[in-house]
């Protein structure tokens, strides 16, 4: 692991990382930047300091009421996600049955679907069903999304449980229930918690199955910040994105004490 | 990871006794069972829905917007012979091919730095290339928009101004050289990711190896990491390839109207339009798109034995 670069090549190699760290960072900053800028348009170099633009979007009613409804769909979502991903994970490691690998293809199938057709094909059905409430709607299309990372996380730490403890509990008399409630649930617990965390940022961010189930009355954040773009010029419109991004933090720096972000995410 | 260590350690790694193996064999269709209510609820949200969708673009809309028969393959031909659609699948292939190239080129460099330097290194670059993975992408293309202004205003505009690298303000925002910067940007950590597992995966010995039998830096890189790394090059390709191929937000805020991309021009027939079949037919192209590029991408991890990376 210590192994250093040398020479030119080394050069390269950090140009190029050290260009790239610029490279993501510059929007999030720049949007952080101006959200604080005192100016009655969005300029650079951003002039001033005012706190001003927060006391606006904290008093919009349209993002509060979508903030209020993105939470309630990301928890709704994240309950929704674990209640189907969690048994399924576990039918998936510990099941020996015909299929076992096409099943599993199958569950995962929505992370590879581009999401864009997943909604519209929802709401042709959704609609076929006469389904209107849109909250219904988007809570049944973001588990959709959500759950196969819900799975992917759980299978990955149910992988790493050794069966000899459970074994070894089943031997000393307990149930099938308790035992995975006092031996197994404990061991993959962090990754439970990875995947539900997951499911919440998802479906908090979701924009491509939000944009065909919600309508004028529920519009979860994204397609609110999306109207707003288009709409209105000042800087409320960046202090909306700092505070999205600053949840954001909040959620990767939860994900990497939980279980490290690498193994989040590469799994 | 220590607990499971430490419980192999005491119980011994030797397999439990057949009465066991028996048990678990026998209990083995009821954790089957456990997979029921997720594939029911994939399969009637999401299965079933794709298949609807997919049998609605080859039948036809009469003028009070019902579907139905005749069958026909004309909202496919359609979208190949006008002028205006053919031009959109285009843009959308040269978009998503352009954006995963270069996301290639470089996120090689940061893979390999990323898992070859100081934990703390690896930690800071981590953390940067992923934390915006978790940001709304509409908050990544507006902070794009801001960057890239058309006009003096413009964040990059008065970068190259004041260093007197152009005279007058370029014209970025707008194009697709916009969109594939914002789709670079929102999705450079699906490559990055699959790309540094694979790296992290090839024993440090190989290249030690080379190197000592004398090989250059780019030799060893060449013939050793390169051709290690292809599972993480391939899985990282056609993930970027298939995110961007299905973007609609980035060429919504970026594009503009001289960079309309498939997910746009399905929002614009469904919305706009009101033209189910049609907006169904290219849903299935762009569909047909993805799968063949991930059909492709799995016959190369498989087909050709390459260690798939996790």
């Amino acid at each position: 692991m210590d192994e250093r670069f040398s020479g030119f090549g080394a050069f390269i190699l950090y140009t190029i990382t050290g260009c790239m760290m610029l490279f993501i960072l510059a929007p999030l900053l720049l949007v952080m930047a101006v959200s604080v800028s005192d100016s009655y348009f969005v300029t650079f170099p951003p002039q001033g300091f005012t706190l001003k633009w927060y006391a606006k979007v904290l008093q919009d009613r349209d993002f509060l009421e979508a903030m209020r409804l993105s939470i309630l769909l990301a928890l709704g979502t994240t309950a929704g996600s674990l209640l189907f991903g969690v048994p399924a994970a576990f039918a998936l490691v510990r099941g020996e049955f015909f299929g076992l690998a096409a099943i599993k293809g199958f569950l995962l199938s929505p992370l590879i679907f581009p999401a864009l057709v997943t909604g519209l094909a929802l709401l042709q059905i959704l609609t076929k069903l006469g389904s209107q409430d849109a909250r219904l709607n988007l809570l049944i299309g973001h588990v959709v999304v959500t759950s196969p990372y819900v799975i992917r996380t759980v299978v990955t730490s149910l992988q790493l449980v050794d069966e000899n403890l459970e074994d070894a509990a089943r031997t000393l008399g307990a149930n099938r229930l308790t035992t995975f409630w006092r031996v197994t649930l404990p061991q993959i617990a962090s990754g439970v918690a990875a995947g539900g965390l997951f499911a919440f940022m998802v479906s908090f961010d979701n924009y491509p199955v939000t944009m065909w189930l919600a309508n004028s009355e529920y519009s979860p954040v994204p397609l609110v910040l999306m109207r707003q773009l288009v709409n209105v010029f000042d800087p409320s419109v960046p202090a909306m994105s700092t505070i999205i991004i600053l949840m954001a933090m909040v959620g990767v720096l939860l994900l990497e004490k939980l279980v490290g972000l690498r193994r989040a995410l590469a799994a | 990871m220590t607990t499971s260590d430490d419980a192999v350690a005491v119980l011994g790694v030797q397999a439990p006794p057949a009465t066991l193996r028996a048990s678990r064999w026998r209990l083995a269709l009821p954790v089957g069972l456990l997979a029921v209510p997720m594939l029911a609820f994939l399969t009637y949200f999401f299965f079933y829905p794709a298949l609807g969708l997919l049998f609605s673009s080859i039948q036809t809309q009469d003028s009070r917007g019902i579907i139905g028969r005749p069958f026909t393959l004309a909202h496919y031909a359609r979208l190949i012979n006008v002028e205006l659609y053919a031009r959109v699948l285009w843009t959308t292939l040269r978009i998503s091919i352009i954006t995963s190239v270069l996301a290639t080129v470089l996120a090689y460099p940061v893979a390999l730095v990323m898992v070859k330097s100081r934990p703390m290194v690896t930690r800071i670059i981590t953390l940067i290339v992923i934390a915006p993975l978790i940001v709304s992408v509409v908050v990544r293309g507006y902070g794009w928009q801001l960057v890239l202004q058309n006009g003096p205003k413009g964040m990059l505009n008065w970068i190259l101004m004041t260093l007197h690298i152009v005279g007058a303000p370029i014209s970025v925002l707008y194009t697709e050289v916009a969109v594939v910067i914002g789709s670079l940007h929102v999705f450079f950590p699906m490559m990055v990711l699959p790309l540094a597992s694979a790296l992290g995966k090839i024993d440090p010995n190989l290249e030690d190896a080379a190197r000592m039998l004398g090989a250059p830096w780019w030799k060893v890189f060449l013939r050793v990491t390169l051709p290690l790394s292809m599972p993480g090059f391939v899985a990282g390709f056609t993930l970027v390839f298939s995110l961007t191929a299905g973007s609609f937000v980035i060429p919504a805020i970026l594009g503009g109207a001289s960079a309309i991309m498939l997910g746009n021009l399905i929002e614009q027939q469904i919305f706009v339009v009101y033209d189910w079949p049609f907006g169904a037919a290219i849903a299935a192209v762009l569909v047909g798109l993805v799968l063949a590029v991930n059909g492709v991408s799995m016959w190369l991890l498989e087909g050709r034995r390459l260690r798939r990376p996790d």
